[in-house]
């Protein structure tokens, strides 16, 4: 599911797009979202991957439809008892009231599920809807101290947790899908998490899902492309995985 | 006459309301029975009684007449000693499986790296452990990992070491987040799942070889073999930090990990440098000197518990597991081979509570 929506994004060849849409469409389950896979019959965060991968078809509006319902009626778990939102609060420094995305339903909501919902609600045309505006808010508030984002727990018992520079990339894409601008201190700290961590990647994905993310804020990202440029495999690709692929080719624009 | 004694006897006994003081006791005892049944029934009104009762004798018959389990213990001063002779010794000692011709899965505990925070297994046990599967026949081997933490497992192998070691010794790495996924009937019933996706590289392993680092962990108490588990679950289905199992009660998911794999499972231990206070991400360094091996995962973990100076009934997940019968946690049953648990105990500082 994954890789060929990042595949959808990424490719201009028609028929190839419109195979993907194909699979895709023929993968979305009766209460309109989308597993990982055929073999999975509980809708997740892949439906996120799918609506924003299938809003450009016109074939697809009524399956994109009914995947940004799904969306906007999953949320993920908040705490409302007091005691434990305290508890929380000590633990991880974070406001667990807060709503936004979940890997699947039942559980709490984390930042990559959460800006790719954003992501996907944004391409529909919600973008001021309360629920992605909420997420704005849960991302906002799980950001790291020192900029960017990590899965979603800032702190550990008073220890701070890293950032990532993948988590960090998909939050920055979803704040400016959604229309947040870099004067925001939260935003300015991540573009230069970022950057300074951009500078010393050498793994295709961060690489990819950086430079995507910095040039899509126009941020400069110095000599990341030429970088990952250097390594792109024989056969085109990069680490033969088509997921990274794409993401590498929205990243350097091909 | 001791006809006429009982009739006075029963006479004097009646109470008020005509029952004689036998028909009263079993009444009382009948009553004391389905109370009793009452509080058991209640009780286990979450797992369900019919599981409870399962668990229940399974692991009372395993105290009674299982046999012995077997864990070694070998000396390692240091990651630049003889890694590979010690780990032998312990494998030698202990009573592991048979690698001949198997698949095998070396699954570290590659959780996350946070500057110089022995957190992970070091690559050269690891690297101990390829040389030894291929001196003892191994037909394949691959080392598997699902982190915990981050999306990119390249940048994890890279920061460890693993990326360098594994290419010097030509042996694959899958990343069982992003692995071809197979779905598997939970059978013990410990969580509310009928069904848990796993990585096909699992499924498919003759033998898997738990090689966690021997550290402590807020949520765990210990984290040793059957915690190193969470890592085979697929991020892709469950996400970073694989969240669900949480929500599921991590002693049950745990319980029911161990219970899956426990057949084709054993575990080699990485406490060389051990992880106290703080785990499974911060927290200080441990020289302990040792490699911890066995077939059974629940003994490997205890012990492991007492070198660090814990009690293992005191730790959930382990005194649950051990209940329900999946391995053995009391001393008694488990043999030590190899050196002394004296040499090794250190009194590790316990993690910090959660809540």
């Amino acid at each position: 599911m994954e890789p060929t929506a990042a595949v959808l994004l990424a490719l201009s060849d028609q028929t190839a797009r419109a195979r993907g849409c194909d699979f895709l469409l023929s993968l979305q389950h009766a209460d309109g979202g989308w597993g990982i896979a055929a073999l999975d019959t509980e809708s997740g965060w892949m439906t996120a991957w799918a609506v924003r991968a299938l809003v450009e078809f016109p074939e697809a509006r009524a399956a994109v439809a009914r995947g940004a319902q799904w969306l906007l009626a999953t949320e993920g778990q908040r705490i409302s008892d007091p005691d434990a939102r305290r508890i929380i609060q000590e633990l991880h420094k974070i406001d667990s009231a807060l709503g936004g995305w979940p890997w699947q339903r039942g559980d709490a909501a984390w930042v990559h599920p959460t800006a790719l919902a954003m992501l996907a609600l944004a391409g529909t045309g919600e973008r001021e809807h309360a629920r992605v505006r909420a997420g704005v808010q849960y991302l906002f508030d799980r950001a790291c101290p020192d900029g960017g984002w990590n899965i979603g727990n800032p702190w550990m018992l008073g220890k701070k947790i890293p950032a990532t520079i993948l988590d960090t990339a998909v939050a920055l894409l979803a704040l400016r899908a959604v229309g947040e601008g870099a004067s925001d201190a939260r935003v300015s700290a991540a573009l230069r998490f970022s950057r300074d961590v951009l500078a010393g990647s050498k793994t295709p994905a961060e690489l990819a899902w950086g430079t995507y993310a910095l040039r899509g804020w126009n941020t400069d990202v110095g000599d990341a492309i030429s970088r990952l440029n250097a390594l792109q495999s024989a056969d085109g690709s990069w680490s033969g995985n088509p997921l990274v692929t794409a993401l590498a080719m929205l990243a350097i624009g091909a | 006459m001791r006809d006429g004694n009982l009739k006075i006897e029963n006479r004097e006994s009646k109470i008020e309301n005509g029952l004689s003081r036998r028909a009263f006791l079993r009444l009382a005892l009948l009553t004391g029975i389905a109370a009793g049944a009452g509080v058991i029934y209640k009780s286990t009104e979450a797992v369900g009684f019919e599981r409870w009762f399962r668990w229940m004798v399974r692991g009372n018959l395993a105290r009674l007449f299982a046999p012995n389990v077997h864990v070694a213990l070998a000396a390692c001063a240091s990651y630049d000693a003889d890694v590979h002779g010690s780990l032998h010794a312990a494998w030698q000692s202990a009573v592991m499986p048979d690698l001949r011709g198997a698949r095998v899965v070396i699954k570290p505990n590659l959780v996350d790296f946070i500057g110089d925070v022995p957190c992970f297994t070091h690559p050269r046990v690891v690297q101990a452990m390829i040389h030894l599967a291929r001196e003892l026949g191994a037909r394949e081997i691959v080392v598997a990992e699902g982190m915990t933490f981050r999306r990119d497992g390249q940048a994890v192998l890279d920061a460890t070491g693993y990326a360098e070691m594994l290419e010097r010794e030509q042996v694959a790495f899958v990343d069982l987040n992003y692995d071809d996924l197979v779905k598997i009937p939970l059978r013990g019933g410990y969580t509310r799942l009928k069904t848990l996706f796993v990585a096909k590289t699992v499924r498919d392993a003759n033998i898997l070889i738990s090689l966690p680092k021997m550290k402590t962990h807020h949520w765990t108490q210990i984290s040793a073999s059957v915690k190193n588990l969470f890592g085979i679950v697929p991020g892709i289905k469950y996400g970073w930090p694989k969240n669900t199992l949480h929500f599921q009660g991590i002693p049950a998911v745990l319980a029911e990990l161990a219970d899956s794999l426990q057949a084709r499972a054993c575990a080699v231990v990485d406490g060389i440098v051990g992880l106290e206070g703080d785990g499974p991400l911060f927290g200080n360094a441990v020289p302990s000197g040792v490699i911890v091996a066995g077939a059974d995962l629940l003994a490997v973990d205890a012990t492991c518990a007492r070198l660090m100076g814990f009690d293992p009934a005191q730790i959930d997940y382990l005194d649950f597991a051990a209940w329900a019968g999946i391995g053995v946690i009391d001393a008694g049953k488990i043999e030590l081979a190899g050196e002394s648990l004296a040499r090794f105990q250190r009194k590790y500082e316990p993690p910090p509570k959660m809540g």
